[in-house]
């Protein structure tokens, strides 16, 4: 149901807000958020799902959204795992730098691909605007995701609940 | 040597990650190769069908809110094409009379605001169909619309608007369209400007100037000229539809070909409304 929302904001509301042509994708912060909140499984399950509906949905090949995602989702929440999730600032940190990763990714993917549409594209652009949209998304994106990931009897005791 | 033994959540983990990426590379390949076009076609229409009617209800309701602040920026855009077009109509009627170029320059600009749908497909039916947004992806330049096969719009079908050509069809579902813009990389029409010289109009990006390519360093062609769909590219348009007008012209000594900007006749990221021309010479 989260990714649907998110689907339903992303083609609606989001792509009225364009800076330089270019729009925010929130669909590529939901693997992130889940990557952060609940480890690289989550994290790749939702980049694989949220990806593929927003591959549904665009004239590009299907499944490029998809593969990005799970990748994203996974080093999100592999490399998570390794620092203190209580560090405040994490999930906008990482917001930035896996959003930037994670265009760069999917553009050198289409580009291979023989998509000749991906070379003309400012891509620097899309980067700083997908990157510095998600870090500012991050924290409401983790606190979403926690509620729809992790139940209430698996918090641990005495963590922060934040 | 001795192997330590992985976690079992690790091998788990692992696991889930081979498996999605598999699958997505799965999906990819039979996108691509077209092996399975039925299926994944057939995916994105059934999606697109399920989906439009609830993106056109959430619209509804925010659309009110998106275009206030988009009206804030940017205030009757066709009031200031129409303006623009007067204006260089008054420009071209002070030059010299015998001037044969400017003369079907100025022709063409009084036809385009004289009637309501440009002289070249006036007598092929058409579908208005209304645009419901902008490209979903930052990688593809495209507009989707409200019109899909059910109200006539096939695959490949031109798209006009105020001015001059939009774009082409690139996806049509029951009930909406996708509409690959001039500006999308990968598109590609065939044109001709002023004494029939025939080149190909390529996009460069959203927001970019078009390219025109494959004009002979001897072509004469000339900053303002008005560039036509050709009619060629196996009738894939009609001929003689207005679809830019050369805004940069340079020769580089030695190379066989000219390099050559221009900037397209219709307001691709300023559309509200667009006629899908139902021409039997696409495919």
């Amino acid at each position: 149901m989260v990714i649907a929302l998110a689907l339903l904001v992303q083609t609606t509301v989001v792509l009225d807000i364009r800076v330089g042509g270019a729009a925010p994708n929130v669909m590529l912060l939901l693997p992130i958020a889940a990557g952060v909140v609940a480890g690289p499984i989550e994290g790749a399950g939702v980049g694989f799902v949220a990806g593929l509906a927003l591959d549904l949905l665009t004239p590009t090949p299907l499944g490029m959204a998809a593969l990005v995602g799970t990748l994203v989702g996974f080093a999100v929440g592999a490399v998570s795992r390794g620092i203190v999730r209580e560090l405040r600032g994490l999930p906008t940190l990482v917001a930035l730098g896996a959003s930037a990763v994670g265009v760069m990714l999917y553009a050198v993917l289409g580009a291979v691909l023989g998509e000749s549409q991906f070379l003309h594209v400012d891509l620097a652009v899309v980067v700083a605007v997908v990157a510095i949209a998600n870090a500012l998304l991050a924290g409401p994106a983790v606190r979403i995701l926690r509620w729809a990931l992790v139940s209430a009897a698996e918090r641990p005791v005495g963590g922060g609940s934040r | 040597m001795a192997r330590a033994i992985r976690p079992r959540r690790s091998r788990r983990t692992l696991t889930t990650l081979l498996v999605l990426v598999l699958l997505s590379v799965t999906i990819i390949t039979l996108d691509e190769t077209g092996k399975a076009s039925f299926l994944t076609s057939g995916a994105k229409s059934v999606a697109s069908d399920i989906y439009s009617p609830l993106r056109s209800g959430v619209n509804g309701v925010i659309d009110p809110i998106g275009r206030f602040f988009a009206g804030a920026l940017d205030y009757g855009s066709l009031e200031q094409e129409n303006q623009k077009l007067r204006n260089q109509i008054v420009a071209l009627e002070h030059r010299q009379a015998g001037d044969a170029s400017a003369r079907r320059q100025y022709d063409a600009l009084q036809r385009l605001l004289a009637t309501d749908r440009l002289p070249s497909v006036a007598s092929l039916s058409a579908v208005v169909a209304q645009v419901t947004a902008q490209s979903v992806s930052d990688f593809a330049a495209t507009i989707s619309v409200d019109k899909g096969r059910d109200q006539g719009v096939t695959l490949g079908d031109p798209v006009v608007g105020p001015g001059g050509l939009v774009g082409q069809v690139v996806t049509a579902t029951h009930t909406t369209a996708i509409v690959r813009l001039l500006t999308d990389g990968k598109s590609q029409i065939g044109v001709s400007f002023g004494h029939h010289e025939e080149a190909t109009l390529g996009g460069t990006g959203a927001g970019r100037p078009l390219q025109i390519q494959y004009v002979p360093s001897t072509a004469p062609v000339s900053v303002g000229e008005l560039i036509v769909t050709s009619g060629l590219q196996g009738g894939v348009f009609p001929p003689g539809i207005p679809v830019a007008k050369v805004t940069s012209v340079h020769s580089v000594v030695g190379a066989a070909d000219k390099q050559i900007s221009a900037r397209s006749l219709a307001d691709l990221y300023g559309l509200s409304y667009v006629e899908v021309i139902q021409w039997s010479g696409s495919s």
